[in-house]
């Protein structure tokens, strides 16, 4: 094994921004929750940034201060989190970095499928020991749940709504009663202060499967709006970018902001239906256009920039990724981005090369 | 000595400052900001029939409309003061420059807005910006308010925090600099020589209740020489003051009061002594409680889990206590799922509040209530509660002045008394269903800007609502309510923005619209006395320009946009008709005409025309029938033939029937249709006889069986014909057992 393994595509968010985290809990003398790494205030400043011993601190979440204070304050008070909101406002992101904050651990994660069966929440059995020796507490095969409970950490459950509902109710008794019993073996395992569940959700999208009031009542629920401003946006995606491109080792220089106040602006009209003077009713596209996918656009504009053209993101680089975004229905959405290129694009001032990259 | 006591108006917190300092200083004199001319209303405030919220209001007699609002809550620190010194028989005055020099000099801007300016909106807030924002910035806070609040509202302390209040205004306005506004000098000065006069009369101890800004102003007094300098030469108005009943809502800063506070509800709710000590717990269990009785979920167990994830915010951000901001973001993560919906229940019924203050019936009040009360005593009409019906002979001035006070209510938004509609008696029976309800009173101080009496406020409801209206249809119906409010007033600027509209709109289906509801108003108008003769002109100049906007505006109509103006055409000929004005009637006639005759007009206005003609008289039947058959040539399209075919005899077939050469017609281009032809228009066809009544179909059917050209007429014959008689006959014995016995003996 060679001393430098090679670099992971995609570093848990503990360990891409431990720097930060090891200034915070250097300087945080503030009371902590039982078996919290950090406390609330400092799980604050590490989402929102802000600064500490030195060490800056980059904003994690960019948008109303108010969510995370809500987030942190629900996970300070033993209640579950469940974050609720349209696909692409952050909601898996802010919910790593709450996990990595609070117990220095992302990693206890179930992602929520419509396949996902009752033992990926509960446990397994290791089939083998079980049929050699019958059931024994060493042939269980503990899930992230599990584990997360004996050991006072934060469990996450991503995309809540994609499990089918009857195996969603499993959660209730452990949110409830902070127990995974274990029928087989007559005993239970009791969870360790600081175990928590932040569960992600997404209520408008096709195939999911509403919360049984029951277990809704079992969570505090945080909606991520969408961006507030144009700005805000522009500055989302931006940080997003620079950090990707560092990850992907991208050589294309940073953005240029007009390229992405340009496609955020795109975006944000089509999803709101009217251009951004309030003048023009413009269609919306099947697609709900978020922030993520904007980051993936400039994404893939810069990689095109970097191997194909001259290192500098241009109207051209953006237009494939760009039309690809729009266009998710290849008849409604069609129509609709043509439209959108024919009455807003074409007349809007400088903004000639995006119609003419569009249009090729 | 005296004690400034420098207070944020409606907020809870300074109230129990104020209580707490009052009882500190035991007073000989209580001065509160307020104009001077309510002086004597000040020991209502003490009669047990008073419950606030209230309001002064203080108005001119002659221009009622110029008035200002004074309003109070229980938690307000001014109305604390006031029942305070009243419970301790301590004397207490207003000390504001009274508003008989105030509502004399502010010209425009307040009949611009039309609104009643509320009187402390630029104690804090002279043009520019609140300078309590500029503090919070530099205490490190975002906003003025909620910086005020933390500091001041929350700490509950006596005369210590007045001290600080001042120390910290004096500074903003040294700070500030601003030049102060000739009112604000004038209302400044005249609160000095109020307490110089004070100290003259005697008093020792004298306790100022003012807002906070006005403070320093008082700690420093200049010379009196000076101040009454400044106040030589105030011009001068008479001026009334009363008490009347006020809402949380009207409280707020969105109803456009200067001095407004956000949440009403939440400070009563402070303020209320039952919820000291567990402000979360109580205010998490209301809204529980009102979420259970809207049906949504809330359970005990989420009112425990909303107070801990307040209490854990308000610690993360730092605060000793939850506000709130911090209740309300409990509330929607656990009660409302995220959602927004029912955060706005709870805005609505407890932020804000739906409470409704009372007034004692010895406090004077407002005008329009008071002429409100001497018309319902002088018509016999009075409030109840109780629903009841109310049959009206207009022909009888009493009845007739009943009607026309509820109408002008109803202008109002004075729900009092519903129409019911009693046609068949003709227009001089009116049916009225009354109920009083509470909420009116409310609905008459809103009013009250308006006018002073009745007829006064709703004439200029109906201006306001006529300025506003974009639509002609919108002014026609206000025209029928005026007339019959009987407001002359409000008549003739109506009519000419009536006209005026009409003028502007391109659409002759507007004017068509407008036409009947006027005419019926023209016609009848005699029953009500109503004075009926500037409306000739309106519907004159209404029927000139749809006659001729008729044909352009009936061209290029699809299917759907042509039986739309069938109906207005119908409808307007039925109203020119009644009206029966010989030269409106020709125009609109020669309008039809003309319209009959333009080239490709849809089918079925066509033959409507033809028809409305026809019936009318102006064409005879010989010269329908020949367009009937030019209608009905073979060239003509068999669609359009069919349209024109039901524009003609729609709504009534017995034209069909009795005349022999239109029949005919149509028979013979009936039967010419060929067979694909027929089946395309089979469908039209249906539809248009498929209207008539069981009654009618029979008629036409019986027609089309005498008529003898038709090959029908025969083979009917000889089904008639092939009656078996011997089988016939077996049912006759049955027949007469049902019918009873015999009453004819020629049994066959």
């Amino acid at each position: 094994m060679s001393q430098n393994p090679a670099p992971v595509l995609r570093a848990h968010a503990e360990q891409q921004y431990a720097a930060e985290l090891a200034a915070l809990a250097a300087c945080d003398d503030r009371p902590r929750p039982p078996q919290w790494k950090l406390s609330p205030w400092a799980v604050t400043t590490y989402l929102l940034g802000g600064e500490a011993n030195g060490v800056p601190i980059v904003p994690k979440y960019i948008g109303q201060r108010r969510v995370i204070e809500i987030a942190v304050a629900t996970l300070a008070t033993d209640r579950a989190l469940l974050l609720l909101g349209v696909p692409g406002t952050a909601k898996s992101w802010v919910s790593e970095h709450l996990a990595a904050a609070i117990s220095g651990d992302s990693t206890l994660l179930v992602q929520g499928t419509a396949g996902t069966a009752e033992e990926s929440l509960r446990y397994g059995w290791n089939y083998a020991l079980l049929l050699a020796k019958g059931p024994s507490p060493e042939a269980i095969v503990p899930g992230p749940i599990m584990r997360a409970m004996r050991e006072g950490r934060l469990a996450r459950v991503e995309e809540l709504t994609r499990i089918p509902s009857d195996v969603q109710d499993a959660l209730i008794t452990v949110l409830s009663e902070k127990t995974l019993p274990v029928p087989e073996l007559g005993i239970e395992v009791q969870a360790v202060r600081g175990f928590n569940v932040i569960a992600t959700a997404n209520d408008r999208d096709k195939g999911v499967n509403d919360l049984s009031s029951a277990l809704k009542r079992r969570f505090n629920t945080v909606v991520l709006p969408l961006p507030d401003s144009l700005d805000e946006e522009v500055e989302i995606v931006r940080m997003r970018v620079e950090s990707l491109g560092r990850a992907l080792e991208i050589p294309a220089q940073p953005p240029a902001l007009e390229e992405v106040r340009r496609l955020v602006t795109v975006f944000r009209e089509l999803r709101a239906g009217v251009t951004s003077d309030g003048k023009t009713k413009v269609k919306s596209p099947t697609g709900s256009l978020s922030t993520a996918e904007a980051i993936s656009v400039i994404n893939h504009g810069l990689t095109l920039a970097a191997h194909f053209g001259d290192g500098t993101l241009r109207a051209a680089d953006l237009a494939g990724g760009l039309v690809g975004a729009v266009v998710k229905d290849p008849v409604q959405d069609r129509v609709v981005w043509q439209e959108y290129l024919e009455t807003v694009v074409k007349e809007r001032d400088g903004w000639k090369d995006l119609y003419r990259a569009c249009r090729e | 000595m005296v004690h400034l006591l420098g207070i944020r108006h409606h907020g809870p917190g300074s109230a129990r400052s104020v209580l707490a300092a009052l009882a500190e200083i035991g007073p000989d004199l209580v001065l509160l900001e307020g104009p001077p001319e309510a002086d004597e209303l000040l020991p209502l405030a003490a009669l047990p029939g008073m419950e606030p919220p209230v309001a002064l209001l203080l108005y001119r007699p002659d221009v009622p409309q110029r008035g200002v609002f004074y309003p109070f809550a229980e938690f307000s620190p001014e109305w604390q003061a006031l029942r305070w010194a009243l419970a301790a028989d301590v004397p207490v005055r207003f000390m504001d420059l009274p508003q008989r020099h105030q509502l004399v000099d502010a010209p425009a801007q307040a009949e611009e807005n039309g609104e009643a300016p509320s009187a402390d909106e630029d104690d804090v807030l002279e043009r520019g910006e609140d300078p309590l924002d500029l503090v919070a910035r530099a205490a490190g806070a975002s906003d003025g308010e909620a910086w005020w609040e933390q500091t001041f509202e929350r700490r509950h302390a006596g005369l210590e925090v007045f001290a600080a209040v001042q120390e910290l205004m004096t500074a903003v306005r040294l700070e500030l600099a601003r030049p102060l506004s000739r009112r604000e000098a004038r209302r400044e000065a005249w609160m000095r020589q109020t307490i110089r006069e004070a100290q003259r009369g005697g008093a020792q101890r004298i306790a100022v209740v003012c807002g906070a800004w006005h403070v320093p102003a008082l700690a420093q007094m200049p010379t009196a020489k000076s101040d009454a300098e400044t106040l030589k030469g105030l011009p001068k108005a008479a001026v009334t003051a009363a008490w009347i009943p006020w809402t949380y809502d009207r409280l707020t800063a969105a109803s456009g009061y200067g001095a407004g506070v956000h949440s009403p509800g939440y400070y009563g709710h402070l303020w209320d002594p039952a919820a000291r000590g567990e402000v979360a717990l109580r205010w998490m269990a209301r809204i529980a409680q009102l979420l259970r009785a809207e049906d949504l979920e809330s359970s005990t167990a989420s009112v425990v889990e909303a107070v801990r994830l307040a209490e854990a915010t308000s610690a993360l951000r730092g605060q000793p206590v939850p506000g709130l901001a911090e209740f309300r973001e409990a509330a929607r993560a656990i009660f409302c799922f995220g959602g927004d919906a029912p955060m706005q229940l709870i805005r609505e019924r407890l932020e804000v509040g739906a409470v409704l203050g009372r007034i004692p019936d010895e406090a004077p009040q407002v005008p329009l209530q008071r002429d409100l009360q001497r018309e319902q005593k002088r018509l016999r009409l009075p409030p109840e509660a109780l629903e009841r019906t109310l049959e009206l002979d207009l022909r009888k001035p009493n009845d007739l002045e009943r009607s026309q006070l509820l109408h002008r209510l109803g202008l109002l938004g004075i729900g009092w008394g519903k129409v019911l509609h009693s046609r068949g008696k003709g227009t001089f029976r009116e049916t009225w269903r009354l109920r009083w309800q509470p909420e009116f009173e409310i609905q008459l101080v809103e009013a009250a800007p308006l006018g002073h009496t009745v007829a006064e406020a709703s004439a200029g409801a109906v201006l306001r609502a006529a300025t506003e209206a974009s639509a002609l249809a919108d002014l026609t119906g206000l025209v029928e309510r005026v007339l019959l409010a009987e407001l002359p007033a409000a008549v003739e600027p109506l009519l000419q923005r009536l006209a005026s509209l009409a003028a502007l709109t391109g659409e002759v289906t507007h004017l068509l619209a407008a036409l009947p509801p006027l005419v019926q108003v023209l016609r009848y108008g005699n029953v009500r006395q109503t004075d009926s003769e500037l409306l000739g002109p309106v519907v004159t100049g209404l029927v000139a320009r749809s006659c001729v906007g008729l044909v352009p505006a009936c061209a290029q109509l699809n299917d759907e946009s042509a039986a739309e103006m069938r109906g207005h055409l119908d409808a307007a000929h039925a109203a020119l008709v009644t009206l029966a004005d010989d030269a409106l009637l020709a125009d609109w006639r020669a309008a039809l005409q003309r319209l009959g005759d333009s080239a490709g007009l849809h089918g079925l206005l066509a033959g409507r025309c033809a028809r409305l003609l026809l019936d009318d008289g102006t064409r005879s039947v010989e010269e329908t029938s020949l367009r009937l058959s030019r209608e009905l040539s073979r060239a003509a399209a068999p669609a359009q033939a069919a349209a024109w075919i039901e524009g003609f005899v729609s709504g009534g077939v017995l034209l069909l029937i009795h005349r022999d050469e239109l029949w005919g017609m149509l028979d013979v281009w009936l039967s010419g249709l060929s067979a694909e032809h027929f089946t395309e228009i089979l469908p039209l066809l249906r539809r248009t006889f498929g209207a008539f009544s069981a009654a009618e179909r029979r008629q036409l059917g019986d027609r089309a069986r005498r008529g003898s050209t038709s090959p029908a007429a025969a083979l009917s014959a000889s089904v008639e014909n092939d009656v078996d008689l011997e089988r016939a006959r077996l049912v006759l014995p049955l027949l007469r057992t049902l019918l009873g016995p015999p009453v004819a003996a020629d049994s066959p």
